[in-house]
């Protein structure tokens, strides 16, 4: 049929910055591999809950939503195949009740496996249990020829590390398979433990990093003795006997959750410094003993920001970024401490600052974000002093030889970037694909 | 439950509708489709899914008239999500094998198909038909009226039906969609707030399948849209280009 252009503005989760460009979806292998072959350039995007201009294109995108089927789910092995399309959500609705769970989870469910494979996301368990790629068996790609390759870590392997965490310039994927984790419950004993300045959080994490899940959060706008005061949750699948009665008996199944919504854009001045400085402060003190210890469910512990629809709106209709960076552990202390108090500066805070200690990911994986350090995410509302302080952060960055993860960036200089290094094939583009090679250092 | 053009995205989000409404109540799904292996994937991803057994009915509606495939088909539901756009008048209207095309898989070809299941509900005096035709069969317009006449056509046939079959206990429900975000679509400029998902369509379909409306819009904007548009005096409607 015809391929009329359908100009439609498209942005991803953090709104900024938003393109005109031509979106289209199809579950039909042979339709996608006509459009690819009409496009001059072309990227995939998933549910785009990736944050800045990564899976975006000025001429085309091809969502792959719509390759959104279950494959095979093995469960003797734990082993499970679906395309590209398939929403993490859609996973864990059918393997959790089986006594699986995801290998390697980011902070939100609502992203594709596609998505997961192309900025080879990692999670609370980093520090333990690697990537998302590290349980990844196989995937097919169809690539700038049309053609449909498959690829592992024996097969095609050259194509299998460039794509993992290549932000989808190798091709568009359209299936994949990887492994589970087996889990006796669908609970998390947790527990949260308050420390009040960025010396005990370090002392923390290394006290704590034979648990499995571990993340901090931060308040970013203390200074001086209580600069990186924060709450760190560390976490282990919890087993059938750590239960209590009443939930043992049906381990893996979770009650049906009440889910709220931003119903609209908050006008943008809701969210200063001084709304952040008072959540901060309630955040921290609402736990008033200074650690507890509980079950919770994954939902909760995983995903609590996912039980608000549109949590984005919030920042406004301007949007906002997430600023995500790595710096390696030796520099952590000093580096949190440095860039901790440019926020604070800036008084340009973040309510939803994170902290997490990572590992290095195998050398196999070079566009992996992880290395042996600490990461620190923040959210900063658009506006005109943000260019000047990312630029600020940047350098702190650059001087610690950190890097930024390219699944939030949609600012930062291209030398914390470039170690995403895929080769070029003329086809497959983003806009901060451009946007970083067209910077010259 | 047996599905004509089990591959549309209509009749995935429905299936999956009612799956989740009604769990594996339906022991086996038919799906009735010319895409052999679309549709594979499509019974994999039930199977995986929803642990839900269906059966693949290959059965070309262009050149298939042998129904000895579906003696074995036998269900208390049947949805028919058969639909061929075709080209628009512009490009199409002196194009006969494109509109033999239209008129073949929108109506000619399809009401004997659906009248062989006819027999069968008739028998079994319960169960629902759910058809979908089109607010392009509401009334005839410049760019697409061959597509609209034969949906037209279909939805008098539904008519027609309905009231033949409310005499033996069987329910027909005419779904009419507006401008749908789907395959059948792909490409084209649609005005947003006027396009359905496959999902809301699939919730609107199975609330009329559970509640036993007669027609349902999808979405409901467009019966007063509709309302509108046949309003409109032929001596106007004649002069302008929708």
């Amino acid at each position: 049929m015809m391929t009329k252009m359908n100009k439609q503005k498209i942005a991803n989760w953090g709104k900024f910055p938003v393109i005109e460009t031509d979106m289209i979806a199809s579950s039909d292998f042979d339709q996608l591999r006509k459009i690819i072959a009409e496009s001059h350039t072309i990227i995939a995007r998933g549910n785009g809950h990736s944050y800045g201009d990564n899976s975006l294109n000025k001429e085309k995108i091809f969502s792959t939503l719509k390759l959104n089927k279950f494959i095979s789910f093995d469960k003797q092995n734990g082993i499970f195949e679906c395309e590209s399309g398939v929403l993490l959500a859609d996973v864990l609705a059918v393997i959790v009740p089986e006594g699986f769970f995801l290998p390697v989870t980011p902070g939100t469910k609502l992203i594709t496996v596609g998505g997961a494979i192309g900025s080879n996301v990692h999670g609370k368990n980093n520090h333990s249990e690697g990537c998302f790629c590290d349980y990844v068996l196989s995937f097919s790609i169809m690539v700038e020829t049309g053609d449909i390759k498959t690829c592992s870590p024996s097969e095609n392997s050259e194509l299998f590390w460039n794509t993992v965490g290549g932000m989808g310039l190798t091709g568009i994927i359209l299936t994949a398979k990887f492994t589970l984790k087996r889990i006796e419950t669908a609970y998390i004993r947790q527990r949260v433990l308050k420390a009040k300045n960025l010396e005990e959080i370090f002392n923390y994490f290394e006290t704590f990093k034979n648990w499995t899940y571990s993340v901090a959060w931060i308040d970013c706008l203390q200074r001086g003795e209580t600069i990186g005061r924060s709450i760190l949750t560390i976490g282990e699948h919890a087993t059938q006997a750590e239960l209590p009665v009443k939930k043992a008996n049906q381990p893996l199944h979770l009650k049906n959750k009440l889910k709220f919504a931003v119903p609209f854009d908050f006008p943008s001045f809701i969210l200063n410094t001084f709304t952040v400085k008072a959540f901060n402060f309630f955040y921290y003190f609402k736990q008033i003993k200074r650690e507890i210890e509980n079950i919770t469910d994954y939902d909760a512990f995983f995903y609590p920001l996912d039980a608000i629809n549109n949590w984005n709106r919030i920042y406004g209709k301007n949007g906002f970024i997430q600023y995500q960076f790595i710096i390696p552990a030796n520099f952590g202390k000093e580096g949190m401490s440095n860039v901790l108090q440019t926020i604070a500066d800036s008084r340009q805070g973040s309510f939803l600052a994170v902290l997490k200690l990572y590992k290095a990911s195998k050398e196999e994986a070079h566009n992996s974000f992880p290395i042996d350090g600490y990461s620190l995410a923040l959210d900063f509302k658009i506006n005109k002093q943000l260019p000047a302080l990312i630029k600020k952060l940047d350098n702190i960055v650059e001087r610690y030889n950190g890097r930024i993860y390219l699944a939030k960036d949609a600012m930062s200089k291209k030398s914390l970037l470039d170690y995403v290094k895929t080769p070029e094939t003329g086809k497959f583009n983003s806009v901060q694909h451009e946007r970083i090679n067209g910077e010259t250092n | 439950m047996i599905v004509f053009g089990a591959t549309s995205d209509i009749s995935q989000a429905f299936i999956a509708k009612v799956i989740e409404k009604e769990g594996n109540k339906y022991p086996k799904i038919y799906l009735v489709t010319s895409r052999r292996d679309a549709t594979e994937r499509l019974a994999k991803h039930l199977e995986v899914k929803y642990n839900q057994a269906s059966e693949i009915i290959v059965f070309d509606i262009t050149k298939d008239s042998d129904y000895s495939v579906f003696d074995s088909v036998h269900s208390d539901l049947l949805f028919c999500a058969i639909g061929f756009l075709g080209k628009n008048s512009q490009e199409g209207l002196y194009d006969a094998v494109n509109t033999e095309a239209v008129i073949a898989i929108n109506y000619a070809r399809l009401i004997p198909l659906i009248n062989y299941f006819v027999q069968q509900f008739e028998q079994q005096k319960s169960g629902t038909i759910i058809g979908l035709s089109s607010v392009a069969g509401l009334r005839g317009r410049q760019s697409n009226f061959i597509y609209g006449s034969a949906k037209a056509g279909f939805l008098v046939y539904l008519d027609g039906l309905r009231n033949y079959l409310y005499h033996k206990g069987v329910h027909v429900i005419t779904v009419i969609p507006g401008f749908m975000d789907t395959k059948m679509t792909e490409g084209l400029p649609l005005p947003k707030p006027l396009t359905a998902s496959p999902k809301q369509a699939a919730n609107i379909i199975y609330n009329a399948y559970r509640f036993k409306y007669n027609k349902v819009y999808i979405s409901g904007i467009w019966r007063y849209i509709m309302m509108i548009i046949n309003l409109i005096p032929e001596t106007v409607f004649k002069k302008i280009k929708l």
